[in-house]
């Protein structure tokens, strides 16, 4: 049984703009470049590190290691942060990231967010545009995330819902291409996990907060070289 | 003012790469100023043939890998394209071409027109006659479908004038051309096109 599922929804008010914009970002349609990354899923998979029968654990296990305390603090410092001090905090999540292949894999998907967001129309701080045009290693994903969410008009829980929501959706959807879960076994899991989700968004950290993570499998993972991978990490 | 965009599609081993190869000894002829993006799937393979080729400086060429779905990487979110062609156009003003290849894919495979102002799809003879019959959408979409590998024709049992015919009847008239990518053969035409076409000069 689905947690919540059978209960009247209510009959309130239209829904508000925060919550179209909520899920218009969260949409696995929206393009960010997020599908060609496992983030070491795969490996794990591979080698029976990681069960596809029973990837709810395995999900809940990286959005409480990794993105609770790495990406949501890493999204709140691109949320809050403008000009010169978006970049600061972002050469701080840069000098955050252990693994190199990790490092450049979450500056890729970042510039993909970044050209997503400036070919809709999204006022992207000036100072992170110039910056990335004069280095390749500014825009950090969970950095550029937080920033384009805010610019986008989010609040900050919306963002961080938004976030938790499309890393657990994007590990599921890898699992999926692989073939190592199906896509009804998938919706179930996020269904299953969204309790989790909504504990873990539930919660912006202080602000003197640096971004940290414990997930030493998948970073691992992403360390190892892999032949004849699907994804590019 | 950016540089335009044109991809390069088509199925695996038809002579993308070959293409671009051939092409860029062209297009430095005419003066015109060229990068290139390759999609691999997990590698920098084509990007790394083409660097070999030293027709371009070695960072002119980028490589974007687009795992397991290079036909997502270029129509259903083109973004991690997008922000390559972006830095390209950024680190070399004045540049006018860039060329964004397509990892191979089947029929099916389309680019973005968010991604490309124009697009090419490769295919060869050795793959069969009667792959223009199929009418996958991007031997019907493609601005321009290039036969490549005509040399091999009669080695494949091909009759490559009919192949041409009905390649050009199912796209209703829209450009076809002949190459041997390998001998330098067709592609000045294919290069005249483009530069009528898309780069107006």
């Amino acid at each position: 049984m689905i947690a919540g599922a059978g209960q009247p929804a209510g009959t309130g008010a239209a829904p508000d703009m925060r919550l179209l914009r909520a899920l218009h970002f969260a949409d696995s349609a929206f393009p960010s470049g997020g599908f060609a990354f496992s983030w070491g899923l795969e490996t794990l998979l591979a080698e029976g590190r990681a069960d596809g029968r029973n990837l709810r654990g395995w999900i809940a296990a990286e959005l409480r290691g990794r993105w609770h305390q790495f990406d949501r603090v890493a999204l709140a410092g691109g949320f809050w942060h403008s000009g010169v001090a978006l970049l600061a905090w972002d050469r701080i999540v840069d000098e955050s990231i252990a693994a190199e292949g990790a490092r450049l894999d979450s500056l890729r998907a970042g510039a993909a967010l970044l050209a997503s967001a400036r070919a809709i129309g999204l006022a992207v701080d000036p100072a992170f545009a110039e910056a990335s045009d004069d280095r390749a290693d500014a825009g950090h994903f969970p950095v550029v995330q937080g920033h384009v969410l805010a610019i986008a008009g989010l609040d900050l829980p919306a963002a961080l819902a938004v976030s938790a929501t499309t890393a657990a959706r994007g590990l599921s959807s890898a699992a999926v291409r692989l073939g190592r879960s199906g896509a009804i076994s998938m919706q179930k899991d996020l269904l299953a996990l969204m309790p989790l989700i909504a504990d873990l968004a539930a919660a912006p950290p202080d602000r003197d907060t640096l971004p940290g993570s414990f997930a030493p499998l998948s970073d691992i993972a992403l360390m190892r070289p892999a032949a004849g991978r699907l994804f590019v990490n | 003012m950016t540089a335009a965009r044109v991809g390069i599609g088509g199925p695996v081993g038809s002579g993308k790469t070959a293409l671009i190869e051939v092409m860029l000894g062209h297009l430095a002829r005419a003066g015109i100023q060229v990068a290139v993006i390759t999609n691999d799937l997990v590698t920098d393979e084509d990007a790394e043939r083409l660097r070999r080729g030293g027709r371009l400086p070695p960072e002119r060429i980028l490589a974007v890998q687009a795992g397991a779905c290079p036909h997502t990487v270029i129509r259903e979110d083109p973004t991690l394209n997008m922000a390559a062609a972006d830095r390209l156009d950024r680190q070399f003003p004045g540049l006018e071409l860039i060329l964004i290849e397509s990892g191979g894919d089947n029929l099916a495979s389309t680019f973005s027109p968010d991604l490309v102002d124009y697009w090419l799809f490769v295919i060869d003879v050795a793959g069969g006659d009667d792959i223009p019959r199929k009418k996958g959408p991007g031997i019907l979409q493609a601005s321009l479908l290039v036969i490549n590998k005509a040399d091999l024709a009669p080695h494949v049992g091909v009759d490559f004038p009919a192949m041409m015919a009905e390649a050009r009847a199912v796209r209703g008239g829209r450009a076809v051309l002949p190459a041997v990518c390998r001998r330098d053969e067709g592609i000045a035409e294919i290069v005249a096109l483009l530069r009528r076409e898309v780069l107006f000069r």
